[in-house]
């Protein structure tokens, strides 16, 4: 997308120079006379390619729902953002704000953090059985 | 007594670092093609209210390729009030970058 807006922004910059170069040149040399048709079309295309590039080669928006903001990070997970420290660290985008209660988490690390959905009625359901079948 | 807005914010909460990071990347956006529509409107001479009716018309085609391109068609989702926030949000504030190129080009071209 990045290479996409660059492209936009180069042709429009390119289609603007030339057309503002045209329209100087055609105003110097007949005073006073009204812009023709091709200068005045090739000025608002270029303008319209370059805003376009503009909209396309700015940062993406952010969700601003928490439950949108925290799911779309969670499916993701942490991303480079493409930029390092002088000590050549990479700076990370925003983390998974619930990390903390994963598997992972916890105090010990390893299987001590929030089980996702643990079935209480089925669990309850197989012990009795288990009962049952010990008498 | 809560109002019926504050409890929606108590179940679905707002992020703010969001909110702050979607201004300002609006606001950058209005800022650069608010020059960029100076400079048209100077090189095609435009005079008086017809150069601020060409702004508001080009802002509008630039909150519409917003909404499609960078809001992808859902402007709830990435801002708090769609109306203001980014169909107008920061027109006029772009609007002084808009008349200093717009009377430069006039100036440099026509002029």
């Amino acid at each position: 997308m990045a290479f996409f807006g660059a492209v936009l922004n180069t042709v429009g910059a390119l289609f603007l120079t030339h057309a503002v170069y045209s329209a100087h040149e055609h105003t110097t040399a007949f005073v006073s006379t009204p812009l023709p048709l091709d200068i005045t079309l090739e000025l608002l295309l270029g303008v319209f390619i370059l805003s376009t590039g503009i909209v396309v080669s700015a940062d993406k928006l952010k969700p601003i729902q928490y439950a949108k903001w925290a799911g779309q990070i969670s499916r993701e997970g942490r991303k480079p953002e493409g930029k390092y420290t002088r000590e050549g660290e990479e700076i990370l985008g925003e983390g998974d704000p619930y990390a903390f209660l994963g598997l992972d988490g916890g105090i010990g690390g390893k299987g001590e953090g929030r089980r996702g959905f643990w079935d209480v009625k089925g669990k309850r359901k197989e012990y009795d059985e288990w009962v049952r079948g010990k008498q | 007594m809560a109002t019926v807005d504050e409890r929606e914010l108590q179940i679905n909460p707002i992020v703010a670092t969001s909110v702050q990071h979607n201004t300002q990347v609006t606001s950058n956006i209005r800022n650069l093609t608010a020059s960029l529509f100076g400079v048209a409107a100077g090189t095609l001479g435009l005079e008086s209210y017809p150069g601020f009716i060409f702004y508001l018309i080009a802002s509008f085609v630039v909150s519409a390729l917003l909404f499609a391109l960078k809001a992808e068609g859902q402007p709830g989702k990435y801002y708090y009030k769609p109306l203001g926030d980014m169909w107008l949000g920061d027109v006029f504030g772009g609007l002084s970058g808009f008349v200093l190129t717009w009377t430069l080009f006039y100036g440099l071209v026509r002029a």
